[in-house]
């Protein structure tokens, strides 16, 4: 492990920093993150204590755990049945248009990472944040998707948690920061389940055959008085499957 | 001895378990909030913050801190002002919500964010507090979102841009730390102001980065939306106040309160002219309340021995305005077919005064006469006119966008049901929008009313402590 301190570490960070904003596989972009985390808490260990550093790596840990158990929840047969580009995670681009755009990324980050001067930051850490950060925004950028974007915010908080550790080592500071990561990764989560669990979009539904084609606009209710519909705007937390709060 | 932050926030959270614990008694757990809630705000306001006092046979002493290696949590008395206010509106609120049905899980998270945003007035240092607010943020992804699966737009918004800020807070603190060091070098003062008011920009969200407003207000419950924005914008903006007395040099490295004026109309102007072009409900009605947050930013920004006054009685009858819009949106919204204008013709018939409550409220989110704004617009219009007559004529312009929104919303409220009859609304719903407007109407034209309660903030504000 000691061998992947240092440019292995910063190199492996920025690859899986590609593979959140890059991929549309879930399990490539969580394993992405994963090993951004990992990487993250060795390059953190060279400035805090490792024991503080391995919070990162337990913070990044419960995060992937939510995450897959959201993911795995959305893969149900009648999910599976859509065609491929109804399925979840829903892209808002293709593939290839963020490999360019991550390509253009690496293209700005050859030129502006000599001129870039961060204080009391190693230039190993500089070339870490300052990609980290870009991939960070860019994929806050690109992404509408909850997984996406929640993994890349995650990964924009890293290269920030690569300043801030850096210069103010406080171990109330570490504990605060990957506590804050936890409850984030649990809101990415909720939203990602939230997100996943839309119905299909009007007009993409295969049409059952023998049936009336649907009249324009709403359909008119039953005579008499409409019951109220108690819970329309009720918060009953039913994505999660449980006990509705 | 019991500190009092101690005391107030074990109290919300051990009410917040109980609430969710009796959540499916929506009734019991809405006068349940609602009573505590106003039970914390008057104790707040009588109890000496100086000395001890003995509450249920225990010695409590409200003003003493609460210190847990590098952060404390003290009642000061102007956190203690803005404490009464939101428990205050959280009293109300927590009423609407119930016979508005917003939702049952509201009252436990509502009281977690009461907790929270408790903590991030009560919160040293200051450039922890940040991360207090991205933890209300995260709460409030579950209010907004409410179980609803779909789009998350409103939601996400809400949480992106605080977490954001986090960082440049922290990395100022670092540069507020090296500025003693070398006391010849301003740079550090420097770059710590810059990254202290970017990190404001991302936490006050104005416009340019108002896209969760909209986002909120068509996706979370209209008096959920409200609260949020109540109690978040509040909060926010009385932790820039103690930033701005606690960094004296931050007025100068940066030129805030110019920064401010200019954010603020240019939300207002924008807000305005969206307000006049939407065609939803909970749209319209969000727009509508970032004009009005516009319009603070702006009374925030003058400061001076009048700005502050002003920005204060502004967050008092903004609150009545607000509150009585959404709880005038979310009875339309809820009793229709959906919050579009097509959707809610015949709504005046079936929702008399629901649709008042929406229309009234709406005026006052423009300023309007016989609406609690009136005052607090004028003085603030005749603030700004005295730096500047062309920004006050571009708030005035704004205020006809809203006005012509609003406008448009009542117009579409009248006419023949256009789809399925509608039930009448329940008596309690008509006597709460009842009461709201006569409120409202009765600020409007005695204003001197509040003339108690902003003399009584304005004075432990003016000598807010680091």
């Amino acid at each position: 492990m000691s061998l992947l301190i240092g440019e292995p570490a910063v190199v492996l960070a920025g690859i899986g920093a590609v593979l959140i904003v890059v991929p549309r596989d879930w399990r490539v972009v969580l394993f992405g993150y994963a090993l951004v985390t990992v990487m993250l808490s060795l390059l953190l260990s060279q400035v805090i204590p490792a024991e503080w550093a391995l919070q990162q790596v337990i913070a990044g840990g419960l995060v992937a755990v939510m995450l897959f158990m959201s993911a795995r929840q959305l893969r149900t047969p009648a999910h599976l049945a859509r065609p491929r580009s109804q399925q979840w995670p829903r892209m808002a681009s293709l593939t290839t248009f963020r490999g360019l755009a991550v390509g253009l990324a690496a293209i700005g980050f050859v030129a502006v990472r000599e001129s870039l001067s961060l204080p009391n930051i190693s230039p190993l850490f500089r070339d870490a944040i300052l990609w980290l950060g870009l991939m960070g925004l860019m994929g806050l950028a690109l992404h509408e998707e909850p997984l996406h974007a929640g993994l890349s915010l995650l990964t924009f908080l890293g290269a920030a948690q690569l300043i801030v550790f850096t210069l103010i080592q406080r171990r109330m500071l570490v504990g605060l920061l990957q506590g804050g990561q936890v409850l984030l990764g649990l809101a990415i989560a909720y939203l990602v389940l939230a997100h996943g669990l839309a119905p299909e979009p009007e007009g993409l539904a295969p049409e059952p055959e023998g049936l009336a084609p649907k009249p324009e606009g709403l359909a008119p209710k039953p005579e008499g008085l409409a019951p109220v519909p108690a819970t329309r705007d009720e918060p009953d937390f039913s994505v999660f499957g449980g006990d509705a709060p | 001895m019991i500190a009092g932050p101690v005391l107030l926030l074990g109290l919300l959270l051990v009410a917040a378990v109980a609430l969710y614990v009796l959540r499916r008694f929506e009734s019991l757990a809405a006068i349940l909030a609602s009573g505590l809630s106003a039970v914390i705000a008057v104790a707040l306001w009588r109890l000496p913050l100086t000395v001890p006092t003995i509450l249920a046979g225990r010695p409590v002493h409200l003003g003493r801190p609460f210190t847990w290696e590098d952060i404390s949590l003290q009642v000061s008395p102007a956190s203690r002002a803005l404490l009464v206010f939101l428990f205050a509106t959280a009293a109300v609120t927590f009423i609407l919500a119930w016979r508005t049905y917003q939702g049952r899980t509201f009252y436990p998270f509502g009281m977690l964010l009461l907790a929270i945003w408790g903590a991030v007035v009560m919160l040293q240092p200051l450039t922890y507090t940040p991360m207090a607010i991205v933890l209300a943020a995260v709460l409030s992804v579950f209010l907004i979102q409410a179980g609803k699966p779909g789009e998350t737009h409103g939601a996400w918004r809400q949480l992106l841009y605080p977490t954001l800020a986090v960082p440049l807070f922290l990395i100022a603190s670092w540069y507020i730390d090296q500025a003693p060091l070398n006391p010849d070098d301003q740079d550090p003062y420097r770059i710590a102001g810059w990254l202290l008011i970017a990190g404001f920009v991302l936490l006050l969200q104005p416009a340019p980065l108002h896209v969760a407003f909209p986002a909120v207000a068509s996706q979370a419950p209209p008096v959920v939306a409200a609260f949020l924005w109540t109690g978040g914008q509040s909060v926010t903006l009385f932790l820039l106040q103690r930033f701005l007395v606690t960094y004296p040099w931050l007025s100068e490295a940066v030129d805030s309160a110019s920064w401010l004026l200019w954010l603020g109309v240019l939300t207002a102007v924008l807000a305005g002219a969206l307000t006049s072009t939407q065609r939803r409900l909970g749209r319209m009605v969000g727009y509508a309340a970032l004009y009005d947050y516009g319009i603070l930013i702006v009374a925030l920004g003058l400061r001076g021995t009048a700005g502050l006054p002003t920005a204060i009685w502004l967050l008092l009858t903004r609150t009545f305005s607000l509150l009585t819009m959404a709880t005038g949106a979310a009875a339309v919204r809820h009793y229709m077919a959906s919050d579009q204008f097509d959707h809610i013709r015949g709504a005046a018939s079936r929702l008399p005064w629901a649709v008042i409550a929406l229309i009234a409220g709406g005026f006052g989110m423009a300023g309007l006469p016989l609406t609690a704004q009136l005052s607090s617009r004028w003085a603030l219009l005749q603030l700004v006119a005295e730096n500047d007559r062309r920004w006050a004529l571009l708030l005035i312009l704004g205020a006809f966008g809203v006005l012509i929104g609003v406008v448009r919303a009542g117009q579409a409220c009248f006419g023949e049901l256009k789809f399925s009859p509608v039930e009448r609304a329940p008596r309690a719903l008509t006597l709460i929008a009842f009461l709201l407007v006569a409120a409202g109407v009765l600020l409007g034209l005695f204003p001197q009313l509040l003339t108690g309660p902003v003399a009584a903030v304005i004075l432990p504000l003016s000598i807010l402590e680091p």
